[in-house]
């Protein structure tokens, strides 16, 4: 390998990551930009004074509303995902196929229909429109993608250690807290950083079972996105996408060196 | 990906309507009418959450910097708006919520609906009932117009208030076109010679739908015989000789009719950055809007066909089973009040047009309706309303949408 590959790539990939973000910057600060110029012709706040100005209350109430959710939501998929993921990992048993199939519906059936669906059964529960509802319908399309990420961790995992130290007198909880949990740390990361920006982006969801008592980001901002108001969209993509992006950064520290596979 | 979740939503709606039709339904109402006063009492301290599109800023900033501290000043009444890209995702809620037995306590009190969306809730009792009548303002309302009194061709029976109205308007740019094709014939011979400069939304799109629908009638040529009759024999000529004529137009569009536009907005963008020379709007005041905010040069204008365009009328409705229906009926109320309406056509503010007579108002309220500036692209409105042509019944629009994917986009 050259010796400039390596670092090539490593600037290459955040560049193309930020590069989508740059006319969104553009457009959220223009004024006046008509084709064919290639940057605007009048610079002007007019976008970001209505995020921050007349719309800013709801948005920062509902920004709260989403890290909320997508925190919760995260945590609870990661913590019913990875005892299925290990199970699956592990050991085989009858009818497991089966179960996997189960356990993929909610990916394969349309939202809407899961949504409506469960709507009714929610109603009947009283869970439509509280923030368990939300959370658990969330849950539903959150579930497959931690299950099959920790599957993926617990198929290259060796339970040998685990024996290992039960045999030099560890506890069940030293064997979680000094074997299990570092050694499937950038799984568990990663199953959470899929629940959370899935949770993050629920815009048909929360709309039908938080029926605009939860009103998170999406249901905010997702109707401006579609708006023909470039800059209004541009800036509220920006604010949309912010919080996520950062939470990807800060995990990405936990995602290099050891990788996803685990240790054999 | 829309067309899928469309047609889910109509087998939800008709599995809906086939559960609640066995269950049997538990009308609304029956209760003692009650009177004005008793309403202003009852609504004082409630919270509305109306539900609406969100996705024109100026309409936001109406209804949560003017519409929100003026009732709450007025009449004790809190305002939440609750935006949503798409209405017809609030009325399935109501669907479910009707097919669960959940008739009050509802989280929807009022929301901005017409067409479909208010024939869909209509058919399937999703309404509270009749109210319209019992809003003071309703006198203002000219209810002798065809598109107040049906909304597409539904009777709305007080089921709704209008709030608002819009009409059909090109939008062009006197730099690049300076004398634009004055009739549907002279719009369709341009578009034969200036190939690839012309697109409309893709139907079912409301604009790109709103479009088709003038092709109709133009083919037709008779616009009114569709609002009291329908002619099977005439509808399938008629809309042959539509999806024909579109077919024929298509090499002649953007990109040679392979694709459409999806939105109106995606169609104002194409004529923003020049690539077409017309776009489509159903708001006669937007063009003025978005020359305000910097979207279109200052050399766009509007016109209407000679032969009229399209025009509707947009209401709030409240839902069967609202917490805070009072409050509702307050709020609907306001909207219709002059002083609302005014604020509403004020082109700094959004200029929709009003859905009250002004020739209804006292003399004062009328000149300043009169004296608005409307905004350099906007039409007079007397000019508007000399040109209107009504909507058709949903149903025909309905056929129209479905025959065009067949015919014109699939070239079948």
């Amino acid at each position: 390998m050259k010796p400039w590959f390596k670092p090539m790539i490593v600037w290459l990939i955040p560049l193309a990551i930020c590069l989508p973000f740059i006319p969104l910057v553009l457009w959220s600060l223009s004024d006046r930009w008509f084709y064919p110029a290639l940057g605007p012709q009048t610079w002007g706040l007019r976008a970001w004074l209505y995020v921050f100005g007349s719309a800013g209350a709801q948005i920062i109430a509902s920004l709260l509303q989403s890290i909320l959710v997508a925190t919760i939501t995260a945590f609870t998929s990661v913590i019913i995902g990875t005892p299925a993921g290990r199970a699956l990992g592990l050991y085989d048993f009858k009818g497991k196929d089966f179960i996997s199939l189960l356990f993929m519906l909610p990916v394969i059936v349309p939202p809407l229909c899961v949504a409506m669906g469960l709507h009714l059964w929610f109603i009947r529960l009283s869970l439509a429109e509280t923030y368990v509802g939300v959370i658990l319908v969330h849950l539903t399309f959150c579930l497959p993608y931690s299950i099959f990420v920790m599957w993926g961790v617990f198929s290259n995992y060796n339970p040998d250690y685990e024996h290992q130290a039960r045999s030099l007198g560890a506890s069940s909880g030293q064997i979680v807290l000094k074997i299990i949990l570092p050694f499937t740390m950038p799984g568990l990361i990663v199953a959470g950083l899929f629940s959370f920006l899935l949770s993050w982006s629920q815009y048909l969801s929360t709309l039908i079972i938080g029926g605009g008592r939860v009103t998170t980001l999406p249901i905010m901002l997702f109707a401006l996105m579609a708006s023909g108001d470039r800059p209004v969209a541009g800036a509220v993509s920006i604010i949309f996408v912010l919080p996520a992006l950062i939470v990807l950064l800060f995990s990405a520290r936990y995602l290099g060196g050891r990788s996803v596979v685990g240790v054999r | 990906m829309a067309k899928k979740r469309s047609s889910i939503i109509i087998c939800i709606m008709i599995l809906t309507i086939l559960i609640t039709g066995i269950l049997g339904l538990a009308r609304f109402g029956a209760a003692k009418e009650p009177t004005w006063p008793d309403i202003l009492q009852n609504a004082k301290g409630q919270t509305v959450d109306w539900f609406m599109w969100g996705g024109f800023p100026h309409t936001n900033n109406f209804v949560n910097d003017y519409v929100a501290p003026r009732v709450y000043d007025l009449y004790a009444i809190r305002l939440r708006q609750v935006p949503v890209k798409d209405i017809s995702e609030v009325v399935s809620k109501l669907l479910v919520e009707k097919q669960a037995g959940k008739n009050k306590n509802g989280k929807i009190d009022l929301m901005w609906i017409n067409g479909e969306n208010f024939r869909t809730a209509k058919k399937n009792n999703l309404l509270y009932g009749p109210f319209a009548d019992l809003l003071p303002n309703q006198k203002l309302v000219n209810w002798n117009l065809a598109s107040v009194r049906n909304d597409f061709g539904e009777p709305v029976e007080g089921m709704e208030s209008p709030w608002g109205s819009a009409q059909v308007v090109m939008i062009y740019d006197t730099v690049r076109i300076p004398s634009p094709p004055q009739t549907m014939q002279a719009l369709i011979k341009w578009i034969r010679t200036h190939p690839g400069r012309f697109t409309y939304p893709a139907p079912p799109d409301f604009t790109g739908s709103v479009f088709v629908r003038h092709i109709f009638y133009h083919v037709d040529g008779n616009a009114d015989f569709w609002q009291q009759q329908y002619d099977e024999n005439r509808f399938t000529e008629s809309a042959h000789k539509t999806y024909q004529l579109l077919k024929e137009l298509a090499p002649f569009l953007w990109r040679r009719g392979t694709t459409y536009p999806e939105s109106p907005s995606r169609l104002a963008h194409l004529f923003a950055d020049g690539e077409i020379d017309f776009a489509i709007s159903y708001h006669p005041a937007e063009a003025s809007k978005a020359i305000n905010d910097g979207l279109y040069p200052n050399s766009v204008r509007t016109f209407v066909f000679k032969e009229g365009t399209i025009a509707n009328t947009h209401f709030v409705a409240i839902p069967f089973n609202a917490s805070d229906t009072e409050g509702a009926m307050v709020i609907a109320n306001f909207l219709l009040s002059p002083e609302a309406q005014f604020k509403k056509a004020d082109p700094q503010i959004w200029g929709d047009f009003p859905a009250i007579d002004p020739n209804r108002l006292d003399a004062d309220w009328k000149q300043q309706f009169e004296r608005l500036d409307r905004g350099v692209a906007t039409l007079p409105e007397h000019i508007l309303q000399k040109h209107q042509l009504p909507e058709p019944p949903s149903h025909i629009l309905i056929q129209l949408e479905k025959g065009w994917e067949k015919h014109v986009l699939k070239k079948r």
